[in-house]
């Protein structure tokens, strides 16, 4: 039966309008830039994602949603933890949202398919996270990042921690097992040589592990004068929970080699946080005008001290700003130009971009944990004991020739 | 044994309400957060374990009471869209009540840290959630077993209709037994909060596991749970020790194998 009711005489009308008004909505579009931030709310790092929201939307508002005199538009899409999802959300955006601009995702995996995408769209791409791939062996022209080199962080990690405990020389590694972990895990053993290290057990765990009791069974079983972490977020809080119900903290150190700072470390009570040592690419008591600014406001704003997640989003995005500050211009390629070998005094202090990598060369740092009885407040968490900035020597760099776009 | 627990509890509330409860894993969430409310309100990790479950089964009543109740009829869609619904809308209260950062609960000072078992180390808690574990899976036992409502319960599971034509209040039957499998669920969260600590998501990793087990086990048949429940867990340890990154998979692999032998499950019949 065919029968054209109010209805349906309201739809027509609709799209009629919507016909009409179309030409008008790309002009419009075509002024505006779009960025996308590829946050996951959805699979490992569904925690994660609304914290890199925050910092990507902060920096942006900072500049009134504005960019050389034209409006920034934001969107964001949930890849889901995952490559098949993270790609076809950034392809999705970029041609059908005409998104030229990315930031994220959070995991190193699903980065590096990413990466491939903003390539072949020939898109900017930002990212953080702890593959070495995306300023090594996979470079392009098109991926920036943000993240201390793995060997960076090695090197702050197991120099300072060595400098503090002398005798612990009997290690037993946790690695999460993917290109985050493996890249690490690599450098942690290269840098232990100098230290005469002894990697007593070394167990990789799969991304999202929540059952450690096994992997720790085994650490205790091998003694070891030391247990480090090489993992991230919900693993790195179950790892170092597990290891406390062991007993083997605190009576040997732990050392989170590459955590988020502030958002593991208020996971786990005081009394697991005695003895543990954490290497991070941010935290928030950063002495730097940018970072002091960030972090009041941050607190103001989400009654929290902002981790590694936010940072790096915030940073990430205020980096990217400075590129098209610089080449005054919203071409992706002159925007990738101005960024490669830029130098700014930003949230970490002194920032660079190595034009032969795309690797920012910045601080990562070390913190050792408060006892209870000294914590000031419930977000003084721990102390910076250093700070490193060793770049990774010409002899391992992977990314021999950036190419051109 | 917690996996047995989950499983039990599960296969109680499949076996009698014939109803698939994606809502399980919520239940065992809000046990470990309900407990980590009544430790920080009562400061005694003992009482709170106490109380902290008999909130789950209040929580489970109100399920079925509001809920499952107008769906028994309906068929298994709607239960499952129901009980899924559910599922996230706990999560999310979690979220709204207890935030979205995880959080840790420490185990009572008696049984921090480990014990040298001379073959291996293992933490004191560890040792009590299995004895505890085991306690109340035999204590489950004995009510299903040795009471009268207990040998209702299993007429319930066997056949629905003779039961309810013997002049037995068959609703009654099914809200006891829906409130006892939140109990099992929400002690079994109680007391992993100091193994895994909380997360708004901690219920979906156990769901998956409960359902392996009951699917293993036999489709509401409760000795079957609570074997599966040991299988996998002894399965998944056994691997663990020699072969670290496999652990996760056993779990789906055990029931893959088995189901491909034996479809029904290890005990079922159906």
């Amino acid at each position: 039966m065919s029968q054209i009711n109010r209805r349906d005489i309201l739809k027509l009308g609709a799209l009629g309008a919507a016909g009409l008004g179309f030409p008008a909505i790309i002009r419009a579009q075509s002024k505006e830039i779009v960025i996308l931030g590829l946050w996951d709310q959805t699979g490992a790092f569904a925690d994660v994602g609304p914290l890199n929201d925050r910092g990507m939307r902060m920096a942006l508002e900072e500049r009134g949603m504005q960019i050389l005199g034209r409006p920034i538009k934001y969107i964001t899409r949930d890849g889901g933890t995952q490559a098949g999802t993270s790609t076809r959300r950034a392809e999705e955006a970029i041609d059908g949202e005409g998104a030229r601009f990315m930031i994220g995702p959070w995991s190193s995996g699903v980065a590096l398919a990413v990466s491939e995408v903003a390539k072949r769209k020939k898109v900017l791409h930002f990212f953080s996270g702890g593959t070495e791939d995306i300023s090594g062996s996979r470079c392009h022209r098109y991926s920036f990042q943000w993240a201390a080199s793995p060997y960076t962080a090695a090197k702050t990690v197991v120099d300072n921690f060595m400098k503090a405990n002398p005798k612990a020389k009997r290690w037993h590694l946790l690695v999460a097992d993917y290109a985050f972990g493996w890249s690490l895990e690599k450098y942690i053993k290269e840098v232990g040589k100098n230290h005469g290290l002894e990697f007593v057990g070394a167990d990789r765990h799969p991304l999202g592990e929540r059952e450690f009791s096994n992997y720790v069974q085994k650490a205790a079983a091998n003694r070891p004068d030391a247990v480090a972490m090489i993992n991230f977020g919900g693993d790195a809080v179950a790892g170092a929970r597990e290891i406390f119900n062991f007993g083997l903290t605190p009576k040997i150190p732990l050392i989170m080699c590459w955590s988020s700072g502030v958002e593991e470390l208020i996971q786990l009570n005081p009394e697991i946080r005695e003895n543990l040592w954490v290497g991070t690419n941010f935290y928030y008591t950063a002495d730097t005008p940018v970072a002091r600014e960030f972090v009041k406001n941050y607190r103001a704003k989400f009654g929290t001290a902002p981790g590694y997640a936010p940072s790096a989003a915030y940073s990430m995005t205020r980096l990217m700003l400075a590129g098209f500050d610089k080449a005054k211009s919203a071409e992706v390629q002159d925007v990738i130009k101005a960024l490669e070998g830029i130098e700014v005094n930003d949230l970490l202090g002194r920032m660079r971009i190595d034009p032969a990598t795309h690797q920012t060369l910045r601080p990562f740092f070390f913190l050792r944990c408060k006892p209870k009885a000294q914590m000031k407040d419930a977000l003084d968490l721990a102390d910076v004991i250093a700070t490193g900035d060793t770049p990774l020597p010409k002899e391992y760099a992977a990314c021999k020739d950036i190419g051109s776009f | 044994m917690l996996y047995a627990l989950m499983g039990l509890g599960l296969s109680l509330i499949t076996g009698i309400l014939n109803i698939p409860n994606f809502a399980h894993g919520a239940l065992f969430a809000v046990g470990a957060y309900l407990l980590v409310t009544a430790v920080n309100a009562i400061g005694n990790f003992w009482l709170a374990l106490l109380v902290a479950p008999l909130g789950v089964a209040l929580l489970g009543l109100a399920i079925e009471y509001a809920g499952i109740r107008r769906l028994y009829a309906a068929g298994h869609d709607y239960q499952l869209l129901f009980t899924f619904g559910l599922s996230l809308i706990i999560a999310e209260g979690i979220i709204l009540i207890w935030g979205p950062v995880g959080i840790s609960q420490l185990p009572p000072p008696l049984l921090r840290g480990g014990v040298d078992l001379g073959f291996t180390f293992y933490p004191k808690y560890r040792l009590f959630v299995m004895v505890v574990a085991g306690l109340l899976v035999f204590l489950t036992w004995l009510f299903l077993e040795k009471t009268r409502y207990g040998a209702i319960m299993r007429a319930g599971i066997e056949n629905k209709e003779m039961v309810s034509l013997l002049g037995i209040d068959i609703q009654r039957l099914f809200t006891v037994a829906f409130a006892l499998g939140a109990y099992l669920a929400g002690i079994a969260g109680a007391l992993t909060a100091p193994i895994r600590g909380l997360s708004p998501g901690m219920g979906v990793d156990m769901l998956g596991i409960a359902f392996v087990v009951v699917a293993l086990g036999g489709l509401g048949n409760l000795l079957g749970a609570v074997a599966a429940g040991l299988i996998i867990g002894v399965a998944q340890a056994l691997v663990a020790a020699y072969w670290t990154e496999a652990s996760t998979v056993v779990i789906f692999a055990v029931m893959a194998a088995v189901l491909l032998v034996r479809p029904q499950g290890l005990f079922g019949i159906r």
